[in-house]
């Protein structure tokens, strides 16, 4: 294993990185911003990633011995024997609220460390040459690392208090690289509408750290996940009796709550927001006004994925909370399809690729409702590849393009670009899962099948909502295989369409105009990251299945995921019937097919479908009418409520208080005499009686001297 | 007895007062040619400003951080069994702290920007300086009135003379509402001098009255200090007296003043009325929630930079209510934190307001945005400051508000999701405020040649961004300092 100071370096590294590049960009230039910045990160990569190798490498069998002793060559405490925690320093310390800055080096920590540190690496590099226009570079790149350094601090957190750090730190930087055009008004307004709904999810996340407080008397995952796994007694601090920590009921609101329901729902609703789940979903597709490089790291790659890792992290909890987990499975299945039946009908292509993540991190939730944490995890680590190939690919389209991202002013890009189009093709057939069962396949294949096999071996258990989850994992893997072929034949097949620009599609805009003429292959820079990613993308579920899922699962997890004794599902998934495992690869060829048919051979049938304006379409293009259903709701009510206020603090609060005593004293004074002048004492003289009487009624209302 | 470093701290700025309006009085007001006043009496009153604040540190030095009870205590009868008393602990050391290295920020900030009466002015601060640090250091209760009151005269003033246009109505305003309660404090501070037959706030601790007295006495304490804070309905004095007040003066309302409410209910509501506190926390709960929510969603909807950031201050100071009466060492904790960050937080945030106040002489939204493109440095300052009033873990919001949300959690989960709302609606309205005003194209064309933070500025925002990202990250510093006061607080809660 690294040592400790190698670790330090790549979870504070990016952040310091980002302060030189943000305040001393002065002196270092945008140059020296960039190299400090890059060079900071990928350096951070390639020990993660040979962390990350290592670790699996010992986890697999012959190297058990190796990485037993991870906990003992460092000496440090641990909760369990694969953790290692490194304090730095203490946070906040008040009456047993005790929170520490501190790496916690474990499996979920080490995949998270690499996929992070990885991919925004290689975004660092390809930024070079996609933002090598942009004046604001240093800015650009000194934001890139602080999402970076925040959501290592995230992943890395030994309690939810840190969590929440990283948590929020990584919302305050999409926020500033989703606005980051901030002279336009979509970006912005897309920042703001992606850190408030976080904040809505936030809202239940901070709820349930408060749950969690007052149950267990601490926010340290160590002892709270103990004592869930041990079932050991608890005594919460107020408002509910000691008991078995599986027992423990408490009240909120109106309601008396199991205790780990109640925390376990309210830690979902953060989840929810941060990994744009059904319901708080409605930020992510205007997130793609940012940066493409930005998309690809923070809304695919890394920060979206955060609360696919918090529900994993805390899986003890999710184990004896059936309800939450049938919530998060429920949940994470419709936003799979929901999302991906957006996805067909969106022109933006980055949109189409927002939806789609959308849609795979419910396959996540619900592998992770249904009981597959490992599954979850896994498709997790290969997603990560094929998205940010995906996204980055789309960017170099759009560079390529000259900023065009309406796939309708596309087509035939492929002879143009040819590179790209590779690219872009080894991320659909891994996403779309394309492979043959049980002899190979890409990384997609590996990591969705085993969500599909295991959902359906939790349906046969009896898991609440896996049945569902199934079904609707197999509609939305047909919908994923329609969608992501539709963007690859618009984009890159058929004949070039009328260069014309619609200007309310044309977001990505770099500030320097529009060029017309031929697209043209982006620059080396940007097709290294594609190069490496696509090499994740074919090799990455292969290389880790066994390690993330088969047969290691066990000793590659080592307790940092848990599971209760019945929950068996991730062994079960080898007993389902044959034609499961077939499912899956039928549904994708059908959809391949018919993305044929109607894109590729009948060019026109699509837009045909569209212009015809049936109602599913309709819907379909319309995000099923979210954002309307929003704004006519909570956004104008909440801004009638506080004009309402506004008003009412002048009007009522005012008009009964001191406007009321003034014109009060105007009309007495009018009224009974002439013989007060001074204002002040008029006043003061109402006031004096107001208090007499007022004291004289409570006087005799408590009974009086007697 | 030792020198007595607290009559020091307490009485050097109005020594200053008393020195400048002696030179002023043997030499006659120094004017400019161009009729300004020459600002020479500005930098003296900074040098006593910036004296205190040495002594303060020097007090702070002096103060054991690990003792228990009021230490540096000084004691001199003054009349008819009140003594002249003074003591402080951890929590008041902090708020001193406070108060001395805002008030140079303060009178640094109206270097330039006050042109008229400039002596007038630079006493009416040093004087406000030793009432509240007065009031921190108190422990007689009349002692404590007497400061309490007189610190209404130099604002009243401050707001009257130098303020904007509707001055008069705000002062009068700001006067009327701060008496009503003080005339209630009045008559129980004679009440509880008349059946304990002292006025000395360690002996009044450990007296029980009765339960029936304990709830007057809490409603009188209470009604002044409410409004202090102030806690919903009765602060509408304060969104009018920020937009009226001149830069320097909602600096010290925002950061100093409004803090005397939470301390009040610390150093007198919890100890001295234990079982008055516990009936009333449900009714607490109540107003401070719907402060929260409420002024949250008015600030949303405010055209005015500076009233939409005092009605964000009325919600920050629910959460200092919420925790206090959560009657939880977390939650007090919290509350002294949310205090102490809230005072270098909206400090910063009514500076920022009045850097570009100065330049434009507006503080309509409408008026701004774009201003990145003009002034680079000063929308870091301000992303900065906005992140931590919206309480970004990091920085010293996130600290007070997660707390105090623990401890109300464990008193009230009602309490604690209310208030967690106002999370939501803090970003709402303060990302909508830095939009406005700083994101987006130049529209207003005045604002072409804007000019970023100059170096006065910069002296007054650096000190305090520093303190805010500090106890963000290392808010332990203040909570080992402030532990025994509330264990203080709360000790006779536990054993009423």
């Amino acid at each position: 294993m690294l040592p400790d100071q190698f670790i330090q370096f790549i979870v504070l590294g990016p952040g310091l990185a980002a302060l030189i590049a943000g305040l001393f960009q002065r002196f270092i230039g945008d140059r020296g911003a960039m190299v400090v910045t890059t060079a900071t990160v990928g350096l951070a990569g390639i020990f993660s990633l040979y962390q990350l190798f290592a670790y699996a490498a010992g986890a697999g069998g012959a190297g058990h011995v190796e990485h037993a002793s991870l906990a003992a060559d460092t000496g440090a405490a641990t909760s369990y024997v694969g953790q290692h925690i490194i304090h730095l320093i203490t946070w906040m310390d008040v009456g047993g609220f005790k929170a520490d800055w501190a790496i916690r080096v474990d499996a979920m920590s080490i995949v998270m460390m690499a996929v992070i540190t990885g991919v925004s690496g290689l975004v660092h590099l390809y930024s070079w040459g996609y933002m090598a226009d942009d004046p604001h570079k240093a800015r650009f790149f000194s934001y890139l690392s602080l999402f970076t350094f925040a959501m290592l601090m995230l992943v890395t957190a030994d309690n939810f208090i840190q969590l929440f750090f990283g948590w929020e730190g990584v919302g305050l930087a999409s926020y500033l690289l989703i606005g980051f055009w901030y002279h336009k008004d979509a970006p912005n307004d897309a920042a703001i509408k992606a850190f408030v709904t976080n904040r809505v999810g936030d809202f239940g996340l901070a709820l349930g750290i408060m749950a969690v407080f007052l149950v267990f008397g601490s926010v340290e995952f160590g002892p709270v996940l103990t004592a869930i796994k041990e079932n050991a007694e608890v005594v919460p601090l107020a408002l509910a009796e000691a008991g078995a920590v599986r027992e423990v009921v408490v009240p909120f609101l109106a309601w008396d709550i199991p205790a780990l329901e109640l925390i376990g729902v309210l830690l979902f609703i953060g989840a929810m927001g941060k990994s744009a789940q059904f319901f708080l979903h409605v930020w992510l597709p205007d997130a793609m006004e940012g940066p493409t490089p930005v998309s690809a790291l923070i809304h695919a790659a890394t920060m979206v994925t955060a609360g696919v890792y918090l529900v994993c992290l805390v899986s003890p909890i999710y184990e004896y909370a059936p309800f939450a987990a049938s919530m998060i499975a429920l949940i994470g299945a419709v936003t799979a399809l929901y999302a991906a039946t957006v996805g067909m009908a969106q022109n933006d292509i980055k949109r189409v690729i927002a939806y789609s993540t959308c849609s795979q991190l419910g396959y996540m939730f619900f592998a992770a409702g249904i009981g597959a944490y490992e599954a979850a995890m896994f498709h997790l680590f290969t997603h990560a590849f094929f998205k940010a190939l995906l996204f980055l690919g789309a960017g170099s389209v759009i560079h390529g393009a000259h900023h065009e991202q309406d796939m309708r002013n596309m087509g035939g890009f492929a002879r143009y670009m040819p590179l790209t189009y590779g690219a872009m093709m080894i991320g659909t057939i891994a996403i779309i899962g394309l492979g043959i069962p049980h002899v190979w396949g890409l990384s997609g294949f590996f990591s969705k099948d085993a969500i599909i096999e295991t959902a359906f071996a939790a349906g046969t258990n009896g898991v609440p909502f896996a049945q569902l989850a199934f079904w609707f994992g197999i509609v939305a893997a047909l919908l994923t295989s329609f969608y992501s072929w539709r963007l690859i034949y618009m984009t890159f097949h058929g004949p070039r369409a009328e260069p014309h620009h619609d200007e309310a599609h044309a977001h990505d805009d770099h500030g320097h105009g529009h060029h017309h003429g031929d697209p043209h292959e982006s620059p080396l820079v940007m097709l290294i990251p594609l190069g490496v990613l696509s090499v994740g993308a074919v090799f990455g579920g292969w290389y880790f299945y066994d390690a993330f899922v088969g047969h290691d699962y066990k000793e590659f997890w080592d307790g940092a995921i848990y599971a209760a004794k019945e929950n068996t599902v991730l062994k079960d998934k080898y007993n389902v019937p044959e034609w499961v495992f077939w499912a899956p690869l039928i549904v994708t060829v059908t959809g391949f097919v018919i993305a044929t048919f109607t894109y590729l051979f009948n060019r026109g049938v699509g837009q045909r479908i569209a212009d015809s304006g049936g109602p599913l379409h309709g819907l379909f293009a319309n995000k099923w009418y979210f954002d309307e259903l929003y704004n006519a709701t909570l956004v104008r009510g909440s801004a009638w409520l506080g004009d309402l206020f506004k008003i009412g603090d002048k009007k009522v609060v005012d008009g009964i208080g001191p406007d009321g005593v003034a014109s009060l004293v105007r009309w007495s004074s009018r009224r009974l005499s002439a013989m007060h002048t001074g204002y002040l004492y008029h006043y003061a003289f109402v006031i004096i009686g107001a208090a007499l009487v007022f004291g004289a009624i409570l006087f005799w209302r408590s009974g009086g001297a007697g | 007895m030792d020198f007595p470093i607290l009559s020091a701290v307490t009485f050097l700025p109005l020594a200053g007062a008393i020195l400048i309006l002696l030179i002023r009085a043997l030499t006659g007001a120094q004017m400019r040619p161009d009729g300004s006043e020459d600002d020479r009496v500005l930098y003296a009153g900074l040098l006593f400003s910036i004296a205190t604040f040495v002594v303060s540190v020097v007090m702070f030095l002096s103060f054991d951080t690990s003792g228990t009870g009021y230490q540096l205590v000084e004691e001199v009868d003054w009349f008819a069994g009140v003594k002249y008393k003074m003591g402080v602990d951890g929590m008041s050391v902090l708020l001193i702290l406070l108060t001395t290295l805002l008030t140079p920020i303060a009178l640094i900030a109206s270097i330039g920007s006050i042109k008229h009466r400039l002596t007038e002015y630079v006493v009416s601060f040093l004087i406000l300086e030793t009432f509240m640090i007065g009031v921190f250091c108190a422990l007689d209760l009349v002692v404590f009135y007497v400061f309490f009151e007189a610190g209404l005269i130099p604002m009243f003033i401050v707001i009257g003379v130098w303020g904007g246009v509707d001055r008069i109505y705000a002062s009068f305003k700001f006067f009327l509402y701060t008496l009503l309660g003080s005339l209630f404090m009045l008559a129980a501070v004679v009440y509880m001098y008349l059946t304990a037959g002292t006025s000395d706030v360690v002996v009044l601790e450990q007296f029980e009255f009765s339960k029936s007295a304990q709830i007057w006495l809490w409603l009188a304490f209470f009604s002044s200090f409410a409004v202090k804070l102030p806690m919903w309905p009765v602060h509408t004095w304060l969104p009018d007296a920020h937009v009226q007040a001149p830069t320097a003066g909602s600096v010290i309302l925002a950061a100093v003043l409004l803090k005397m409410g939470g301390y009040g209910f610390l150093r007198f509501n919890l100890p001295m009325f234990p079982d008055a506190s516990l009936f009333f926390q449900p009714f607490v709960f109540v107003v401070s929630v719907v402060a929260i929510v409420y002024a949250s969603l008015v600030a949303w909807r405010q055209t005015d930079m500076k009233k939409l950031i005092a009605y964000s201050s009325v919600a920050h100071m629910g959460f200092v209510t919420l925790g206090i009466f959560s009657f939880t060492e977390i939650g007090v904790q919290g509350a002294i934190f949310q205090m102490l960050s809230h005072g270098l937080i909206s400090g910063a945030l009514f500076l920022i307001v009045g850097v570009v106040y100065d330049r434009m002489h507006t503080r309509d939204i409408s008026a701004y945005g774009g201003l990145v493109h003009r002034m680079p440095v000063y929308a870091s300052f301000f992303m900065l400051f906005t992140m931590a009033n919206v309480g970004l873990p990091g920085t010293s919001g996130f600290v007070g508000e997660i707390l105090t949300m623990v401890g109300a959690f464990q008193a009230n989960t009602w309490a604690a999701a209310g208030a967690a709302l106002g999370v939501i609606f803090s970003a709402v309205y303060m990302l909508t405020l830095y939009r406005r005003t700083v994101f987006g194209e130049i529209t207003n064309p005045e604002l072409d040649t804007i000019q970023d933070v100059n170096t006065k500025e910069l002296i007054c925002l650096v000190p305090l961004a520093f303190g805010t990202i500090l106890l963000g990250i290392l808010p332990n510093l203040i909570f080992d300092i402030t532990r025994e006061s509330s264990l203080h607080a709360l000790a006779q809660m536990a054993g009423g």
